[in-house]
């Protein structure tokens, strides 16, 4: 009896063994492209460095020195300005969009592919694309249509207030199709029979939306919210091929700016990892406000 | 489809009204404008290629006053993209070899053989997926670099072998597959990786698919570290080419717009290829982007 349990435990230790070797690649590379890379930069956000060498330790003085001058604050107040019209434009559209299109009879397939499509576009290819659009020149694209009804041309990428709002439409040209599917496969989970039974008691077609498919998609808008929250949190090369931050620091943003003091030319790693250390922890701040707020949800129902 | 008739806000019913008609009518404008919008840059930008600088930057016309394919073919030979093509063949290629197999062993470990300690394991990837990789690319490049990695795919090609989303999608649709084939498996004497290529590989064509589509796009796209890595060198992709237009401004404004139509035809090809998987596997994967 004995032996036999002893050799039937031998027998599940090797079999442990071999599992955790099959996932063993796959781990080392998970260690050294994500997980090392994250300790190393708060590492090295305390560290003096030339080139690529850690010279001393220096406590704090990365976050210092770079926090105390002006283009943090700006890019700090730039980072949250991003994220708020990638609220205001970008999140309640892609719902907009999925209702429109679930509520078609025809053609469904059609207008799913058709939002869809710019999503599948290289992120630089389509700021390059709208660069174009937005050009200050007459043959700007906006410029050429807009004076077909007489408005006179416009630079729109020097205006300081109207900058950040432009990037944002453009991501929001590219991302809201795709995550409009998203909210389109959510309300198709919403059973018909809720919304027959509703308007057999009379409930009106905005009576149905409002009771029925908002309340539905509640949860999944909170999820949403957050993914897109750290996303434009990160907003770095549109900004940087678009405007190189300007005019003026007006649309410099934080990842813009670790960029810059990593690869701008002064090569100086530790404050690029002091900036990146500040966006990790803001991000950790919001996801934790997040999840302490949908717990408290989840403890309702 | 008939079921897809019937899901939706509006109830055959409603359709009796008139007010309810005319908003089904307004539905159905909007739906187009989207799609004018969502066509309307590309079409735009296929036209503009065939504009010559001079026409470019002066004409205020949508539409180019030729349509000589000879723009594109002169802008293609001058800059040499037949080898940034090549480049970027060859990264997309070993970037989604890498991608299914470090990550679909990973899922399968995760999702079928889940030794014990497992769990600290898939939290630690569920963590990771929000904390996205380009706010550790300066500690990561440093490592590059040590390891003398510098000017190779092969740092890239492995950086796909390395992604969260992928890691838990196999894990969601191992998950799913019934546990008494892997088991019957497992008694006629299959090892653990010999289940995996027998058994597990041949049901997991379709997140293997999925999979493989969005690694060829996102590999395709990808320019941060790329650009890191090869830059000078003679293995940059498409895109590391057009960042590096972009940032130092060398071509002219024509030439660019070429070059963004010759980096957007082949994810259009595998889109239109692709369009359904896609359109239909966006809601589990389309979160990442």
């Amino acid at each position: 009896m004995g032996r036999q349990w002893k050799r039937r435990s031998r027998a599940k230790r090797k079999e442990a063994f071999t599992s955790w070797l099959i996932m063993l690649p796959g781990l080392i590379l998970m260690a050294f492209f994500v997980w090392e890379p994250l300790f190393e930069s708060v590492r090295m956000s305390l560290y003096k460095t030339r080139n690529v060498e850690l010279v001393r330790f220096i406590g704090l003085d990365n976050f210092i020195s770079v926090t105390g001058k002006d283009d943090f604050l700006q890019a700090l107040l730039n980072t949250f300005s991003y994220t708020f019209w990638s609220l205001l434009l970008g999140f309640a559209l892609p719902v907009l969009l999925a209702m429109l299109i679930g509520e078609t009879r025809r053609g469904k397939g059609f207008f799913r592919t058709a939002v869809y499509l710019p999503n599948m576009l290289p992120g630089l290819a389509v700021i390059i694309l709208w660069s174009a659009f937005f050009s200050g020149e007459k043959s700007g694209v906006f410029n050429i249509l807009l004076g077909q009804f007489g408005v006179p041309a416009q630079s729109y990428l020097t205006h300081a207030d109207w900058v950040i709002p432009i990037i944002i439409l453009i991501a929001t040209w590219k991302g809201a199709g795709a995550t409009a599917l998203i909210y389109m496969a959510g309300m198709a989970s919403i059973s018909p029979e809720l919304y027959e039974a509703a308007a057999i008691d009379g409930a009106t077609v905005w009576q149905r939306i409002v009771h029925i498919l908002l309340p539905a998609i509640k949860k999944l808008a909170g999820t949403l919210l957050i993914l897109q929250i750290i996303s434009v949190f990160q907003i770095m090369y549109e900004p940087m091929v678009l405007t190189k931050g300007g005019p003026d620091n007006a649309s410099l943003s934080l990842m813009q700016l670790m960029w810059q003091y990593a690869f701008g030319g002064s090569m100086n790693y530790g404050k690029a990892s002091a900036v990146a250390v500040i966006v990790t922890l803001i991000l950790l701040v919001m996801t934790a406000v997040y999840s302490y707020f949908n717990r408290k949800e989840s403890d309702w129902d | 489809m008939k079921t897809e008739q019937r899901t939706g806000v509006i109830r055959d019913y409603d359709m009796h009204s008139t007010s309810v008609k005319i908003g089904y009518g307004l539905i159905l404008f909007l739906c187009v404008l989207m799609v004018i919008l969502a066509v309307f840059p590309l079409l735009w930008v296929m036209l503009a290629g065939f504009k010559d600088l001079k026409e470019f930057v002066s004409s205020t016309s949508i539409f180019p006053q030729s349509f000589d394919p000879q723009s594109f073919a002169t802008t293609w030979n001058q800059l040499g993209i037949a080898q940034n093509y090549l480049n970027s063949l060859l990264f997309v290629v070993g970037s989604v070899i890498c991608a299914l197999i470090f990550n679909g062993l990973l899922g399968y470990g995760l999702g079928i053989l889940k030794p014990r300690g497992h769990k600290a394991v898939k939290r630690l990837i569920l963590l990771s997926l929000l904390m996205p990789t380009t706010i550790s690319i300066v500690p990561l490049f440093m490592n590059i670099q040590n390891l003398g990695l510098g000017n190779s795919f092969v740092p890239l090609w492995l950086s796909y072998g390395a992604n969260a989303m992928y890691v838990i999608l196999f894990v969601q649709f191992f998950e799913s597959l019934p546990a008494s084939i892997i088991e019957a498996g497992r008694i006629d004497g299959c090892s653990q990786l010999q289940t995996f290529f027998r058994i597990v590989l041949p049901l997991s064509k379709p997140i293997c698919t999925v999979i493989a589509i969005f690694a060829v796009n996102a590999a395709w796209s990808d320019f941060l570290l790329p650009y890191l890595v090869l830059r000078g060198g003679s293995l940059q992709t498409v895109m590391v080419r057009l960042f590096v237009f972009s940032t130092e401004q060398t071509v002219n404004a024509d030439t660019m717009m070429r070059s963004v139509v010759f980096s957007m035809i082949p994810p259009i090809i595998l889109f239109f290829i692709f369009q359904k998987q896609l359109t239909e596997n966006a809601v589990s994967v389309g979160i990442k982007g």
